[in-house]
């Protein structure tokens, strides 16, 4: 059941990313990427060694989270409700079954789609920056979501108001029980990480403007759609929302100053170079790509950059390393 | 200067003395309660209707808030911590109505599990739980009384006391594939006779009975003293064994439209059958027993058996497990801990002697009746449980007096004598048992259901609608919970289009109900508590939340013990709804209040000191 729910989706969004590929990034920057890969996927590559670690750490957490939660038992599901009353029925009362399945859709494979592919347009990019900053930023909202939801515990309105909320996804759709409860837990409603990691998308999609203008126009329309899914389906409260939107805000603004303070090939580099200088300069000066940097410049060195990528060789070989690592 | 200070004095000592009484006068607050309850998920009914308790208490002007807590959580706050004003939930109930006794005497009112969790302190109730304790059937000439009749009385002071609102028996409604297994309904699915003596009709089916559950605490602990753990027990009925088990007769009715229904396996003469006739308490781990005289009970168990270690299972053990039961610490502590299952049963039993090998003498102090309800105790290993008396402990950390390791132990892997024995699981996903091939079920000349299936897998679900499509689908062949109501309506259309799958519909003994916390004001009152039962219509919470899968009831016992003054007659006859068809007549409720004793004020809310 599950493996076929499983490649369902996997097939669904091979299918949404290759159509969009052809739509959003053309054909001159693969041939970019075909070339530069190799220094793109090195420049990359510490955050999303980080965004792994963080999100293999997720999967152990979230078996044990709920237990430490109720350890310290902060309730918030009825503050939630006498605050917000019966927003979430009011939503509910422009049901349909079109709109359910259109909002079921989005809820899991747009989702998907969402998060999966900005990290391939922007890996598109030579510059890598914004690929750091959205990795960076999905890397936040987890380690922030979680420790909320260790501290929180609330239950969504599908497990208050179970007779009024109609629109249940897994009613209507009840094998996608089998996939959503492998990662998610009925007491971590707050905030809502589909919304936040949604918005990030879109705040970054708006960045990205100039670059990529029609996807900022997709990726609004799919952010909204998913954040007032979660809501729809009875999923999420409005104030698990608005605390996403919140968080996703705070995550895209953490990433854009974390990114590119600390560099981890530098300082590799510099342990190299203080133990034999030639050994560090065959490392580093194999990347054509790269105008290589002496470690001292770019860990002091701030970043002044446009988000054009007429501009490929803005960035310096610096590779970002977030605070938290 | 002088006098006139003197003077003053004397004028404003009345003046402070009044000030004093005015000031220390404290405010009589609104009240403001908190219903706790647990979330739809695996219980949809509980959370509405802890919500329409709430409505109906704002609508009389209290202030009410609800506490959803997870499963674990509300069972260790309602009866281990005894924190709560009022809650909503189920009650595992029981097919006698000696329950009763651990429910609401009040010398259990300090005790964890399902032992007097509303503080009620009644003398007039434990008069009438200890009459019922001891009176014999058909004893109308006896000293001690007919049992029918204590029943009686006890039914009647306690839905007088209304120290909880029994609100309603949920019909259980569950799905089976009937091509994989024969023999669904022959036993009462929520006991482990629903899953012994099943006839596999294909090589798969005899590999493996595939259960799905939407409760996912079995997967995570099968310690069957465990207060928050345990429901229904029905996965301890499978691992361990009691010396005698009750069996449900005239159990189940497969209905449904579909030939699926064969006329064959006499599911037409079981339809015969009052649903609710009495169970039949069958030899199990006892080959017999044998009352030598009013007070003494000879018990003889089956030769050579053992546990799933290998260990022989002696008298020893049983008379340890009824030992063990009454206090868990062995009395290493003075201050003991009785298990918070199976208490009243153990009760009952004042010594257990064994006299050798396989024999065993049980002395007595209640009616043979009630006595004989201490033989379904499951019978734990004395050499595993014999370890567990100590306090439990944690570093750092001051651990609740009366918290043995047996009672917060989870007993993985869970070493009984039962048909099953534990063979994996993994946290909220599944528990996988496989069969005792030893289990003296499968002995020759043993006409007892035996386990068929090699093993037996419960799958956690936490929806029946998911549940439901795995059966559907092959995926799974019975769903082990209980369906919630709201998809009853589906399944019954459903079922004509997969002819594969059968409806198992079979009543019930465990009710839902509201129960109160009598030791907080103003829940000791017991007019206050009549009020708010009448606050409530039954029948329409039995329409609206269950979708008509449940009896309404003004008393908590299977049917065949209400009497006749407690019976269902449209409305609660000693409770009843204060308005109609689901409105409530709040001027009516509110003026009920002020009879009781209770005040408003202006604004319409009820104040009172609490």
């Amino acid at each position: 059941m599950l493996t076929q729910v499983l490649l369902q989706l996997v097939v669904v969004v091979t299918l949404m990313v290759l159509v969009s590929i052809a739509v959003f990034v053309g054909r001159y920057r693969l041939r970019d990427t075909r070339l530069e890969w190799r220094a793109r996927i090195r420049a990359a590559a510490p955050v999303s060694a980080l965004l792994a670690a963080v999100l293999l750490f997720n999967s152990v957490a979230r078996q044990y989270g709920p237990d430490v939660s109720w350890i310290i038992h902060w309730n918030l599901t009825w503050p939630i409700y006498d605050v917000e009353g019966e927003f979430i029925l009011w939503l509910q009362s422009f049901e349909a079954p079109a709109i359910t399945a259109y909002f079921s859709f989005i809820y899991i494979y747009g989702y998907v789609f969402l998060l999966v592919f900005p990290v391939i347009a922007y890996f598109a990019l030579s510059n890598t920056r914004p690929l750091r900053e959205l990795l960076t930023a999905y890397t936040l909202n987890y380690v922030l979501g979680l420790g909320l939801y260790v501290f929180i515990v609330a239950y969504g309105p599908r497990n208050m108001m179970p007779e009024l909320v109609d629109a249940l996804l897994y009613d209507t759709y009840p094998q996608y029980q089998h996939l959503t409860r492998q990662v998610n837990r009925n007491t971590n409603v707050f905030p809502s990480l589909h919304t936040s990691l949604a918005a990030t998308v879109m705040f970054l999609a708006f960045r990205t403007r100039a670059i990529y203008p029609k996807w900022f126009l997709l990726a609004t329309g799919l952010g909204v759609s998913i954040a007032i899914s979660t809501m729809y389906l009875g999923i999420h409260w409005a104030i698990d929302v608005a605390a996403g939107i919140v968080l996703a805000y705070i995550c895209v603004a953490l990433a854009h100053v974390l990114v590119g303070r600390w560099s981890f090939t530098a300082w590799v580099a510099s342990l190299r170079d203080s133990s034999t200088s030639t050994g560090a300069d065959t490392n580093t000066g194999a990347n054509a790509g790269f105008p290589k940097t002496p470690p001292s410049e770019s860990t002091s060195k701030s970043h002044s950059h446009s988000d054009s990528d007429s501009e490929p060789e803005s960035e310096t070989g610096s590779d970002p390393e977030p605070e938290r690592a | 200067m002088l006098a006139a200070t003197a003077g003053l004095t004397v004028s404003t000592s009345g003046c402070i003395r009044e000030i004093r009484s005015i000031v220390n006068r404290n405010e009589v607050e609104q009240l403001s309660l908190t219903i706790s309850t647990v979330p739809a998920d695996g219980d949809r009914e509980s959370i509405q209707l802890a919500r329409a308790v709430g409505s109906a208490l704002e609508s009389v002007g209290v202030d009410i808030a609800i506490d959803m807590l997870s499963h674990e959580e509300f069972r260790r706050a309602i009866l281990v911590n005894h924190d709560f004003d009022l809650y909503v939930g189920p009650h595992p109930g029981d097919t006698t109505p000696d329950f009763l006794y651990e429910l609401l005497h009040s010398r259990f009112a300090e005790e964890a599990g399902w032992q007097n969790p509303f503080g009620l302190t009644t003398l007039s109730i434990d008069d009438r739980l200890e009459e019922q304790r001891v009176a014999e059937n058909g004893g109308e000439d006896d000293e001690n009384g007919d049992r029918e009749d204590a029943i009686t009385a006890t039914l009647e002071s306690v839905a007088r006391e209304q120290p909880f609102v029994p609100i309603c028996r949920p019909t259980e409604i569950r799905l089976a594939r009937s091509d994989r297994f024969e023999g669904w309904g022959e036993g009462h699915p929520a006991t482990r006779f629903g899953y012994l003596g099943l006839e596999p009709e294909s090589k798969d089916a005899a590999a493996e009975l595939r259960a799905v559950n939407t409760d996912a605490r079995p997967s995570q602990n099968l310690n069957p003293l465990s207060a928050e753990y345990r429901e229904r027990n029905l996965v301890v009925g499978l691992l361990y064994d009691s010396l005698a088990v009750a069996r449900w007769r005239g159990d189940e009715r497969p209905i449904a439209g579909g030939e699926q229904v064969d006329a064959d396996t006499g599911t037409e003469t079981n339809s015969e059958l009052d649903p609710d006739s009495a169970t039949d308490l069958t030899p199990w781990l006892a080959a017999d027993w044998e009352w030598t005289d009013d007070e003494t009970l000879h018990v003889t168990l089956r030769e050579d058996c053992a546990f799933h270690d290998g260990t022989p299972l002696t008298a020893e053990d049983v008379a340890f497990t009824y030992e063990f039961l009454a206090d868990t610490t062995r009395g290493s502590r003075r201050f003991s801990a009785p298990t918070p299952h199976y208490r009243g049963r153990v009760d009952a039993v004042d010594d257990v002697t064994d006299l050798s090998e396989t024999e065993l003498e049980f002395t007595v102090g209640t009616s043979q009746p009630v006595a004989e309800r201490a033989l379904e105790v499951p019978v734990l290993p004395k050499h595993i449980w014999d370890e567990r008396t100590a306090q439990a402990s944690l570093p750092g950390v001051t651990v609740a007096e009366g918290t043995t390791e047996a009672l917060v132990t989870d007993n993985v892997p869970a070493i009984g004598s039962g048909p099953y024995q534990f063979e994996d699981r993994t946290d909220r996903e599944h528990v996988t048992l496989a069969r005792f091939d030893e289990h003296f079920t499968r002995r020759d000349g043993v006409d007892l259901p035996e386990p068929t299936s090699e093993r037996l897998r419960i799958q956690i679900d936490p929806r029946s609608t998911s549940a439901i499509e795995l059966v559907e689908s092959d995926s799974a062949d019975v769903t082990l919970s209980t369906l919630e109501s709201y998809v009853v309506d589906d399944v019954f259309e459903d079922d004509g289009d997969v002819p594969e799958t059968t409806i198992l519909e079979s009543p019930s003994w465990s009710f839902y109900h509201v129960g109160f916390n009598a030791r907080k004001a103003p829940f000791t009152n017991p007019r206050f508590r009549r009020v708010v039962a009448q606050l409530l219509d039954k029948e329409q919470l039995v329409e609206e939340v269950f979708h008509g899968y449940a009896e309404p009831i003004a008393t908590p016992v299977v049917e065949e013990w209400v009497p006749d003054s407690l019976a269902w007659n449209g409305n609660d006859p000693e409770t009843p709804f204060l308005g109609t068809d689901g409105d409530l007549d709040v001027a009516a409720a509110r003026e009920a209040f002020e009879g009781a004793g209770l005040r408003y004020d202006d604004d319409g809310n009820l104040r009172v000191r609490h």
